[in-house]
Formats: structure tokens, C-alpha cells, sequence
């Protein structure tokens, strides 16, 4: 299909008689952000790899920007940005040099890019790699990844290492992407790194999806708190047997509960009364991302 | 700009070592070299009489008093092939299969750049630093040749001599690059290229004189770079074509394997 970024279709990949992929199905839409997530071990960067085609699978098919990894290699990967799960190159070199010669491979990137990249993340293009945090290393990757505006970027645990600021850069960088048409498709194994950004996340184990969501029926479906602040006293009577809503508690003119699901039949009773303000936590998806193992586990044994 | 492609950046990436092992092997040419003048005198023709006659023919020193017989031996025979052949193995062994272990050809691999087109290329690096490192003895060695009195081998035959020295090289760079694409092993690229060298070096001098053994010394580089002896009779085709026949087998191979296996994590 040619809307499709990437299509795998029951991919297989065995390393001698272990598992590494065992007839994974993943599709990734054109303009999305696609967040690949699973435990350590689970097969996302055995995927990744077989997409660059720097491993080859035992078995089952790859379709990746209309066309295939083994055949079109060099011309597919030239449309796309990697950046790898351990970004080491050979540290002698200074970041500008490193920077220059893939750029070269790719048939050349504007400076003015490169810079105003390294710029963002707060990186020195000076620097000699191997004097580089570990962090920092991950920006030179991020940039190399980026640098040239790829159809696809396919990023294998981007955030690995960054402090809380430049993932922050990190994030604004991918919803520009998506803004200007790009398609990304990044792994973690932290359901927060994604859900700010993924439109779906597809979750791996022990090389199968195990579910594919949309994040924002994720969010409607997850648990949160919320706590409304309202100008009279209130009854938790009132509240408790409403549709999703559990744990209320009132004290005073405060009401406090736990949220399941769509928040329709709490605002509409709230409503009622007059609310001075309402707070509701952002849903933990990091919950049902391990509640989905769990059931993963259950339906297995 | 040295960036700009597989090629020209192996080749910036060797620019030290390129200094480095070019005066180390030019430097110990013109040394021995120059150690001529003493030898050829009769007296030291005198005392290797009473060397036992197989040290002599392991060595190639049965002829120490020609200028011929002396470089063929000291120079071209011993000290400067395996030095070369040290500095191939170790740059071989590199280009595919170390940096493989070190995680960093994923990288190039996953731009736009063919494995074939790699290896190629850095194959292409390599036997240029052979060339420049066999560039340098050459100039070195006609340098200092009236001073040293090795002027009377010729220019030419020195070149023959330094060519197949180059070929010699480039089938080190052959087989350390292709049994490093070929399993993305250094122990196996840096094993087989000393194993050649060491084995390739005792089937040439010691096997000849071994009854029955003579036919081992046909499997030796050594043998096809310096059998012909260049710097008597000029370039060996013959020699030549072996050294770069076998390297291009060698290359094919390897690639043919390279391009089919998984890249190790």
C-alpha cells in the first residue's frame, strides 16, 4: 500500500535457534509518529535492523517506502534518517568532520542545517567525539538522524541519555517533523518517552505485537485522578455512581476520585453545581502499558 | 575535500598511520641499506664462508656481496615485507571486521552507501597507503643508492623489485579484508593474515631444503614476490599475476559473503 511508511508482514528472524522476531506484523501510516514500544529484549531493534537491512529475515516480508529493503537498499535508505539504539562512531574524529562525511553519504546536507541543529541541542561541533557525555553523543546522533529532512525517520531509543530539557527539544523536533509531512517511527521501552508525541503506539513482545492503539484512545481508556474544587459543599453520594468513577472521597467542598474512562458523566453532574476549578491528571499510560504485559503473560499461560 | 565519500575519508582516517609506518619501513630500508658498504667488503665475504650453508639459504644470504644479492635479502627479503605486511593486516583488519566489533559500520551501512561499496572503497584506501608506504622506499632507497654503492642494480630493477612489493602488500589487504567481510571477525582477519605471513615466510626459506617439502614453498607469497628475483631480472608478470589473481579471489569471496550475511550487533 502506498500509504504505508513501513509493512512487515509475519516477519520472522531466528539467530541460530533463538527468537528474535517471531512473525511480527507492523504498519506504519505516511505523516505518522509511530511509537514502538517493548520491554528490553523484545525484538524492537532486531525490527529496525531488518528495515535497514543490515540483518536479513528468516522469513516473512518487508515493505518499507513502497519499496524493499533488500533490492532498493541504498536508494530507500537514502530517504531515510537512523538513528541507532548504541550511537558510536570512531571517536578521533571531531563532530563537524563526522557530521560533514555522512552528510557526504547522503550527497551532501547544508551546513546552515547542520548547524542550526547542533544549535538547538545545545551541541559543540568542535568537540572531539570520544570527549563527548554520553548524552551529548546522543545529540551528534539526533542531529546526523534529522540533519537532512528525511521521508522517514526511524529512531531506536532516541531519548536514551538526554536530560529533561533537550528531550523536550527532542520532542518539539519530532512534532515539527510530523508537522512538515515527515513520518517517524522511534522505540522505546518507556511508554512516557512516546505518548507525547506517538500518534499509536505499537506494543512488541517476545518478537509479536502484542496491540496496536491509538494513543488518544489509550488516554480516554486510562485511569487518572481528578479533583474538583467547587464553591459549596457537595455530597460524594452524588458522584460515586456515576459511570467510570470510583474512590470518591469529599472533604468539604472538595471532591476527589479516580477517573476510568471518558469524563462525560462526571463534568455533566459537576455541572450541576457552580466549579471553581478542576484538576486532572495526565493518565499514566505507563500503567496499562504494563497492565497489557501482564494480560500478554495471562493470555500466554 | 577528504569527506567526501568511503574512500577519501579511509584514507584520511589512515593519514597518521600512513606517516607513521612509511617512515618506520623507509627509515629501516635505508638503514640496512646502508650497512652495504661495510659487507660487501671481502673480509665479511670471508667470515659468512663458515656460515652453516641452510642459515644462509633461509636468509638469502648467499649472495651478501652483490648489491643485489644484499638487498634482495636484508631489504626486499625480510625486514620491509613483513613490516609491510604487520601495517596491511593491522589496517585490513580495521576496515571491516574491527569496525564491525565496534559497532560503527552499522552506520554506514545504513546510509546510502552499498556493502560492496564500502568494502571496495576501503579496499581502494588501502592498497593506495601500500602504494605510498612502497612510494616512499623507492624514493628513499635511489636517494641514498650512490652513497651506499647499490646504484649498479638499476633503477628499473629496484622498481620491479618495489612493485612486487606493492602486489605483496595488496594480497595481505586482500585476504585481511576479505575474511573480515567475509565472518566480521578481527581474530579471524588478523589470524589468517599472520598465519600467510609466518607460514608463507617458513614454506619459501625453510621448506626448499626439507626433502620431500619443496612443494610447499609453490603456496608462498614470498615465493611469488621475490621468486623471480626482480632486482635481477627485472618485474615478474608471472609472480605478479599470482599475487594480484589470488587477491581478487580472495576480494570476490569475501564479498559475495559480505553481501549476503547478517551485519553483527
Amino acid at each position: 500500500m502506498a500509504d504505508l511508511a513501513i509493512h512487515t508482514d509475519q516477519l520472522t528472524k531466528m539467530y541460530g535457534s533463538r527468537r528474535g522476531l517471531a512473525g511480527l506484523d507492523l504498519s506504519v501510516t505516511t505523516g505518522e509518529v509511530y511509537g514502538f514500544l517493548g520491554p528490553n529484549g523484545a525484538g524492537k531493534t532486531t525490527t529496525i535492523r531488518v528495515l535497514l537491512d543490515l540483518i536479513r529475515p528468516t522469513s516473512g516480508r518487508v515493505e518499507l517506502l513502497g519499496g524493499d529493503p533488500r533490492q532498493d537498499g541504498v536508494a530507500l535508505r537514502r530517504r531515510i534518517g537512523y538513528l541507532p539504539g548504541d550511537f558510536t562512531v570512531d571517536g578521533r574524529q571531531s563532530v563537524t568532520e563526522l557530521l560533514t562525511y555522512l552528510g557526504n553519504l547522503r550527497g551532501g546536507v547544508p551546513r546552515a542545517r547542520m548547524t542550526a541543529l547542533a544549535e538547538r541541542l545545545d551541541l559543540d561541533l568542535t568537540a572531539r567525539f570520544r570527549s563527548l557525555s554520553k548524552g551529548n553523543r546522543q545529540k551528534v546522533g539526533l542531529v546526523q538522524a534529522f540533519m537532512h529532512a528525511p521521508e522517514l525517520l526511524i529512531l531506536d531509543e532516541p531519548t536514551s541519555g538526554l536530560d529533561p530539557l533537550v528531550q523536550q527539544t527532542f520532542l518539539s523536533m519530532v512534532r515539527e517533523a510530523r508537522a512538515a509531512g515527515q513520518t517517524v517511527f522511534m522505540s522505546s521501552h518507556v511508554m512516557s518517552e512516546v505518548q507525547q508525541t506517538a500518534d499509536r503506539v505499537g506494543i512488541v513482545r517476545e518478537g509479536r505485537m502484542v496491540v496496536v492503539e491509538r494513543v488518544e484512545d489509550l488516554r480516554e481508556r486510562a485511569v487518572r485522578q481528578v479533583e474538583i474544587h467547587f464553591e459549596d459543599p457537595v455530597s460524594a453520594e452524588e458522584f460515586a455512581a456515576l459511570p467510570g468513577v470510583s474512590d470518591v472521597t469529599v472533604d468539604q467542598n472538595v471532591l476527589r476520585c479516580r477517573l476510568d474512562g471518558r469524563a462525560d458523566a462526571l463534568v455533566k453532574a459537576a455541572a450541576k453545581h457552580t466549579v471553581i476549578g478542576l484538576r486532572s491528571e495526565e493518565p499514566d499510560l505507563e500503567e496499562l502499558f504494563v497492565t497489557y504485559y501482564r494480560g500478554a503473560d495471562d493470555a500466554a499461560r | 575535500m577528504l569527506l567526501a565519500n568511503p574512500f577519501t575519508k579511509a584514507l584520511w582516517d589512515a593519514r597518521r598511520s600512513i606517516v607513521g609506518w612509511g617512515l618506520t619501513i623507509g627509515g629501516i630500508a635505508v638503514m640496512y641499506t646502508a650497512f652495504y658498504p661495510s659487507i660487501s667488503k671481502p673480509s665479511f665475504a670471508e667470515a659468512l664462508k663458515n656460515y652453516p650453508e641452510s642459515i644462509k639459504k633461509a636468509f638469502n644470504m648467499q649472495d651478501l656481496t652483490t648489491p643485489q644479492g644484499y638487498l634482495e635479502s636484508y631489504i626486499f627479503g625480510l625486514m620491509v615485507p613483513i613490516l609491510l605486511a604487520v601495517f596491511v593486516i593491522i589496517s585490513g583488519t580495521r576496515a571491516i571486521a574491527g569496525d564491525e566489533e565496534a559497532g560503527t559500520l552499522d552506520l554506514i551501512l545504513a546510509h546510502p552507501a552499498s556493502r560492496p561499496g564500502v568494502l571496495l572503497s576501503r579496499l581502494a584506501a588501502l592498497v593506495t597507503e601500500v602504494l605510498i608506504i612502497c612510494g616512499v622506499v623507492y624514493v628513499l632507497l635511489l636517494a641514498i643508492a650512490g652513497p651506499t654503492k647499490i646504484s649498479p642494480v638499476g633503477a628499473g630493477h629496484i622498481a620491479a623489485a618495489t612493485i612486487q612489493l606493492a602486489f605483496f602488500g595488496i594480497l595481505f589487504a586482500a585476504l585481511t579484508l576479505g575474511v573480515g567481510a567475509a565472518t566480521g571477525r578481527r581474530a579471524a582477519a588478523i589470524g589468517t593474515g599472520v598465519a600467510v605471513m609466518v607460514l608463507g615466510w617458513f614454506a619459501n626459506s625453510l621448506a626448499p631444503q626439507v626433502h620431500g617439502l619443496e612443494w610447499a614453498q609453490r603456496l608462498s607469497p614470498f615465493h611469488y614476490y621475490l621468486g623471480g628475483q626482480p632486482l635481477v631480472n627485472g618485474f615478474d608478470p608471472g609472480g605478479s599475476a599470482v599475487l594480484l589473481g589470488v587477491a581478487a579471489v580472495v576480494v570476490v569471496a569475501g564479498l559475495v559473503r559480505f553481501r549476503s550475511r547478517d551485519l553483527a550487533v
